[in-house]
């Protein structure tokens, strides 16, 4: 595997303006590299510009300064090479599970029976063979975000952008759906950057977590995880795991009490 | 009793059938007891005296004729109806300006009771088919406006950012996350306009017409035929039932997701 950057963000800084309204600085000066293959995670209090970040890597927004670069080149839209889970569900309620994942495929002009050929593969890789006719709302929470990661896999990105895949799932879901998402990036070896408030989550997953500061967002402290891989669920009872993600909630904590202040 | 009561409470076509059964059983039959009591034939005549009235209207081939008549008016100036009133609704939707300028007059119109205008309308249009398809359209576009224009702008933003996020253009959001999305709300819209379509016809053709069946209940009360008369108003209650029915079918088939 090579340590090509894949994706550089730089400076980046967002102050959301709106008419009769103070304006909120939700990111300042943010500055990091993901590298190719490499998993990533950003923990940070809720409102700390963790969401914005990821729109603004996807192209949904612009930033108010800096810039992302995706293999040297400057992103100003979204584009092939990043795909992205949101944090609300985003499934076409009339489509289903087969035609949801093979949307981004039609969109960009692929073929009926390719895009559904291509989506079969991400269905069978994702855990929903037999249920490739369902629609979104004949399934459970954990189907539908297993459809939507399936939806991005399918368009072949570089980058994968997950926004707090997890969050509305219950404990049991949630833990498999993280070793699920482990082994299928081993599989696919994509880049991927991760939003979580889930800090054992950010470790289990990740190479590298970075912890954001509370409102304006700026990059605090970027936190290496030397554990070992293929990981398993047996490493959260591990004391190496547990120091780690006691280190990071340290940092974070502060930062999640002046957030509540800021409310 | 229980079972019964309980079959009848399902979702299911089946106890859709019995339900509608039921409910025209029940009416015939409190029909029947009303019009034993009340012996007035001017008043009040009993079901089977109707259908005797309705199967004579078939024989003698009036039946027909006021079909084809009715129906094709209302079916055409129906579909006009709708047609107009999802391109307004469209209109509405994607233009702020338009919609805060036209909003209020479609409204003032909405509110207005155009059916009293009916004798204008064959003032201007004469007796026939172009004062019943202008009026139709005048009272059955509406519905279609609002629900259009309602449905189209309560897009939810989440699709729309899922369909950017995959580099959608603005066509493509339309088609894929917009429209679909408003549809139920149209065919809603659609299936009020047709109940109002039914009555804008009946009312076009009291005033002026030589055929339809506006114009046959017309004349049947004119001579105290009242058998004739609710026969055919039967016929036009099925008619706006089995639109109804057919309308909410579509409704619930487009937007299985809203019934859970
Ligand atoms: N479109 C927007 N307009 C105005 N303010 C926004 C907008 N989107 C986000 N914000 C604000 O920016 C801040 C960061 O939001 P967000 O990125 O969603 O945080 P997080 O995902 O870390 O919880 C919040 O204070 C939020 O209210
Ligand atoms: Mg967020």
């Amino acid at each position: 595997m090579s340590n090509a950057i894949r994706l550089r963000v730089e400076g980046i800084g967002k102050v959301f303006t709106r008419r009769d309204k103070p304006s909120v600085e939700a990111l300042r000066g943010i500055d990091m590299t993901v590298a190719e293959g490499e998993f990533v995670s950003i923990v940070g209090a809720s409102g700390s510009g963790k969401s914005t970040l990821l729109r603004i890597v996807d192209g949904l927004i612009a930033p108010t300064g800096g810039r992302v670069l995706v293999d040297g080149r400057e992103v100003d839209r979204p584009g092939p090479d990043r795909a992205m889970v949101f944090q609300q569900d985003s499934l076409l309620p009339w489509k289903t599970v087969v035609e949801n994942v093979a949307y981004g495929l039609t969109l960009a002009g692929v073929a009926k029976a390719d895009a559904h050929r291509t989506a079969q593969r991400f269905i069978d890789i994702a855990g929903l063979q037999g249920f490739e006719q369902h629609y979104p709302h004949q399934l459970s929470g954990g189907m539908r975000q297993r459809v939507n990661v399936a939806r991005a896999l399918a368009v072949d990105p570089k980058i994968l952008l997950l926004d707090e895949p997890f969050a509305a799932l219950d404990a049991q879901t949630r833990e498999i759906m993280q070793t699920e998402l482990l082994s299928i990036w081993q599989e696919t070896r994509k880049t991927v950057l991760l939003i979580t408030h889930q800090i054992d989550e950010a470790v289990f997953l990740s190479d590298r977590v970075i912890v954001f500061s509370a409102r304006p967002g700026t990059i605090r402290e970027e936190i290496p995880v030397p554990l070992p891989r293929p990981r398993s669920l047996h490493l959260k009872r591990s004391p190496e795991f547990v120091a780690l993600v006691d280190r990071i909630w340290t940092l974070i904590e502060e930062e999640v009490r002046a957030g509540l202040k800021q409310g | 009793m229980r079972r019964l009561y309980e079959f009848l409470e399902q979702d299911t076509r089946a106890a859709g059938f019995a339900r509608v059964a039921l409910s025209t059983v029940l009416v015939l039959l409190i029909w029947q007891v009303v019009s034993m009591l009340v012996t007035n034939r001017l008043l009040l005549v009993p079901p089977a005296e109707v259908a005797v009235a309705l199967a004579g209207e078939v024989e003698q081939g009036a039946m027909w004729t006021n079909a084809v008549a009715t129906v094709t008016a209302v079916v055409t100036s129906f579909m006009v109806s709708v047609a107009i009133g999802v391109a307004v609704g469209l209109a509405l939707a994607s233009s702020r300006m338009l919609s805060l300028t036209g909003g209020p007059v479609l409204s003032a119109l909405n509110s207005v009771p155009i059916i009293a205008l009916a004798p204008l309308f064959i003032a201007w249009l004469g007796l026939g088919f172009a004062s019943k398809f202008v009026l139709v359209i005048m009272v059955a576009v509406f519905p279609v406006v609002v629900t259009t224009e309602a449905g189209l702008r309560a897009t939810d933003k989440q699709l729309v950012e899922a369909a950017r996020s995959f580099n959608a253009t603005p066509l493509q959001i339309f088609s894929t996350v917009t429209f679909p999305y408003a549809l139920p709300f149209i065919v809603s819209g659609i299936r009020v306009a047709w109940a109002r379509a039914l009555v804008g016809i009946v009312v076009a053709e009291f005033f002026g017409s030589f055929a339809g069946f506006g114009f046959a209940i017309l004349s049947a009360s004119q001579t105290f035929d009242t058998a004739r008369v609710l026969g055919y108003v039967i016929v036009l209650g099925a008619m706006g039932l089995a639109g109804s029915v057919l309308f909410a079918a579509l409704e619930r088939h487009l937007a299985p997701w809203r019934q859970e």
